[in-house]
C-alpha cells in the first residue's frame, strides 16, 4: 500500500472492501487528514492519522438524568482499517466551562494533552480504557481509544429488580469489591500525580469481554484549590452513595412515597453535592452497617471531616467490606 | 538564596524562628500584622515569610513560553507582596536580620504539604497561617490549607490567624 497520507480514494475503497465486502463500500466520502473542524467530518469519511487509517461512523452520545442523549461531534466511532476493530476517535475540542458542586463554582476545561498523557500512564492498567494519541496533519492531538463492549455501571445497578434488601445482601458485596478495585485504580493515578477529572457513575463501563469494570474519559481538568484530589474524591463519594442506595435515594420520592421516613431526615443527612439526594442511606435502609454508612456520611452536608486522599477512603472501605458477608 | 540552599538558615535552628506561610490575600496580611504587633519588640524572633505558588498543570498553557511568562508574572507580583509584608514587620520594630522571604513556584498536589515540607527541612518553632474563612462547602470542594496544616504539622506550634 502507498503511504497512508497520500492514500487515493480507490486505495481507501479497497481497504474498506477488505473488511465489509465490495457491496458496502460507499461511493461518496472524503479523505480527512486535518481534523481541526470536526463538524466537517462526515459518516463514511476515511480519516488518516499518521500511519493509521480509520473509516468514520457515527458520533458518540452522552446523556444522563432523563435528558435526551446529546451527540458529541468530536467523538466518533470508527473502524480501524488495519484490522477491522472498532475504535473511538476523540478529536480536539477545547471547551472551557464552569460547573457547580455544592453550589461552589469550579472552572473546568478539556485537555487533549492530559488525556493523551494518562493513556500512556495506564496503558498496562486493566481498570482504565486503553488507547493512544496521534497528531493529525495540522498537529491536533487525536486520541484513538479501544472500544469497550458493555454497559455503564449505573445501568447495571439500576437494572437490578430485587428489593433493596435482596440487592444489598446478594449483589452489593460483589459490587463493593469491584468499586474498591476502581478506587485503587484512581489511587494509582493520584500516586502518579494525575487526576481523573470527571469521576461519574456513567464513566465506568463493564467490559463484557474482560469481565471487569473500567474507567473512561480522562480529558477534563480543572483549577484545584488546596487539594488536588478533592474533585475526584467527591466523584467517588457520589458513586458509593449511589451503589449503596441501589440508585439515587431522592428526597422528593420519599416525600410522596415514604412520608414517615422523609420526616426523619435532617439537612445534614443529604448529599453535600446534590441536596435532593440522601447520603445518610442507613436512615432509609437500617440494615446497612455503620462502617459503610460512615463512609457515605463523609459526603453528607453534616460532614465535618473530609477525605484528603484515596488511601484514607480505602482504609474505611476495607473495614466496611469486612462487615459484609462474603 | 536559591530554594535548595539553606546553609545561612541553619544557625537559626536554636532561635525563635517562625514560619509565616502567606499568599497575597487579606488574611495573610492580617497574619503578618498580628506577628508584627505580637513580636515587634522581641529581638530574638526571626520570621521567614514563605510564599508557595502552586504551578498549574502544563495543560493550562498552550506553549512552554506561556508557562514561563506565567511564572515571571507571578514572581513579580508576589515579590511585591512579600516586600510589603517585610515592611509591615520593619515598621513594628523588626530589623532586616530578623526577616527572611522565600518565594517558591512549584508543582504540588497540596499547598499545605508543600509548606510542611519546608517546615521539615528547616525545623521552624512555629508555623503561622491566615485563615480565609471559607464556607463548609468550599472546604469540601477545594480543601483548606490551614486545616490541613493544623491536622498534620508535627514538632512545632501552629498559629491560625483569623
Amino acid at each position: 500500500m502507498s503511504n497512508p497520507l497520500t492514500l487515493s480514494k480507490e486505495e481507501a475503497k479497497a481497504l474498506i472492501a477488505r473488511h465489509v465486502g465490495i457491496d458496502r463500500v460507499p461511493n461518496k466520502f472524503s479523505i480527512i487528514t486535518d481534523t481541526t473542524d470536526f463538524f466537517k467530518v462526515e459518516y463514511d469519511d476515511v480519516m488518516i492519522l499518521g500511519d493509521e487509517t480509520y473509516w468514520i461512523k457515527r458520533c458518540e452520545k452522552e446523556g444522563r438524568f432523563g435528558l435526551d442523549e446529546e451527540p458529541k461531534f468530536w467523538v466518533r466511532r470508527a473502524i480501524d482499517l488495519a484490522d477491522g476493530s472498532i475504535k473511538i476517535i476523540k478529536l480536539v475540542f477545547y471547551e472551557k466551562f464552569e460547573t457547580r458542586i455544592a453550589d461552589v463554582v469550579i472552572k473546568c476545561f478539556r485537555s487533549p494533552k492530559k488525556e493523551a498523557r494518562i493513556l500512556n500512564l495506564v496503558a498496562d492498567h486493566p481498570r482504565f480504557m486503553h488507547g493512544h494519541s496521534v497528531n493529525d496533519s495540522a498537529g491536533n492531538n487525536v486520541r484513538i481509544l479501544e472500544f469497550i463492549p458493555g454497559p455503564r455501571l449505573d445501568q447495571i445497578v439500576e437494572n437490578v429488580v430485587d428489593s433493596h434488601e435482596d440487592y444489598f445482601y446478594n449483589h452489593f458485596p460483589a459490587l463493593l469489591d469491584r468499586y474498591i478495585e476502581l478506587v485503587e485504580a484512581i489511587k494509582y493515578l493520584h500516586d502518579q500525580g494525575e487526576k481523573h477529572g470527571d469521576i461519574r457513575r456513567d464513566h465506568v463501563l463493564f467490559d463484557r469481554e474482560r469481565k471487569i469494570y473500567r474507567w473512561i474519559d480522562f480529558d477534563y481538568n480543572f483549577m484545584h484549590g488546596e487539594s488536588m484530589w478533592s474533585f475526584d474524591l467527591i466523584g467517588l463519594g457520589n458513586i458509593i452513595i449511589f451503589l449503596t442506595g441501589r440508585g439515587d435515594v431522592l428526597v422528593g420520592d420519599l416525600y410522596y412515597t415514604q412520608r414517615a421516613l422523609y420526616d426523619t431526615l435532617w439537612g445534614e443527612d443529604l448529599s453535600i453535592s446534590y441536596k435532593n439526594r440522601v447520603a445518610n442511606v442507613k436512615k432509609i435502609y437500617p440494615y446497612i452497617p455503620d462502617s459503610l454508612n460512615r463512609i457515605l456520611l463523609h459526603f453528607s452536608q453534616g460532614a465535618r471531616i473530609f477525605y484528603e486522599n484515596t488511601a484514607q477512603m480505602l482504609d474505611d472501605l476495607a473495614s466496611a467490606r469486612a462487615d459484609l458477608s462474603p | 538564596m536559591n530554594e535548595n540552599s539553606f546553609a545561612d538558615l541553619a544557625h537559626k535552628d536554636a532561635e525563635r524562628h517562625i514560619l509565616a506561610a502567606v499568599d497575597e490575600s487579606d488574611n495573610s496580611k492580617r497574619a503578618i500584622m498580628f506577628l508584627a504587633d505580637f513580636f515587634g519588640q522581641d529581638k530574638d524572633v526571626v520570621i521567614t515569610i514563605l510564599s508557595i505558588i502552586p504551578e498549574p498543570s502544563e495543560d493550562f498553557f498552550a506553549t512552554e513560553a506561556a508557562l514561563e511568562k506565567w511564572r515571571l508574572d507571578k514572581k513579580a507580583e508576589m515579590d511585591e507582596v512579600l516586600a510589603g509584608y517585610s515592611e509591615i514587620l520593619r515598621s513594628a520594630g523588626f530589623v532586616n536580620s530578623q526577616i527572611m522571604t522565600r518565594l517558591i513556584i512549584r508543582k504540588c498536589t497540596s499547598i499545605a504539604e508543600a509548606i510542611l515540607e519546608e517546615h521539615a527541612r528547616l525545623h521552624y518553632r512555629m508555623i503561622v497561617v491566615g485563615r480565609r474563612g471559607i464556607s463548609h462547602k468550599e472546604e469540601f470542594v477545594f480543601g483548606s490549607t490551614s486545616n490541613r496544616i493544623l491536622h498534620h504539622a508535627t514538632k512545632c506550634a501552629v498559629m491560625v490567624v483569623e
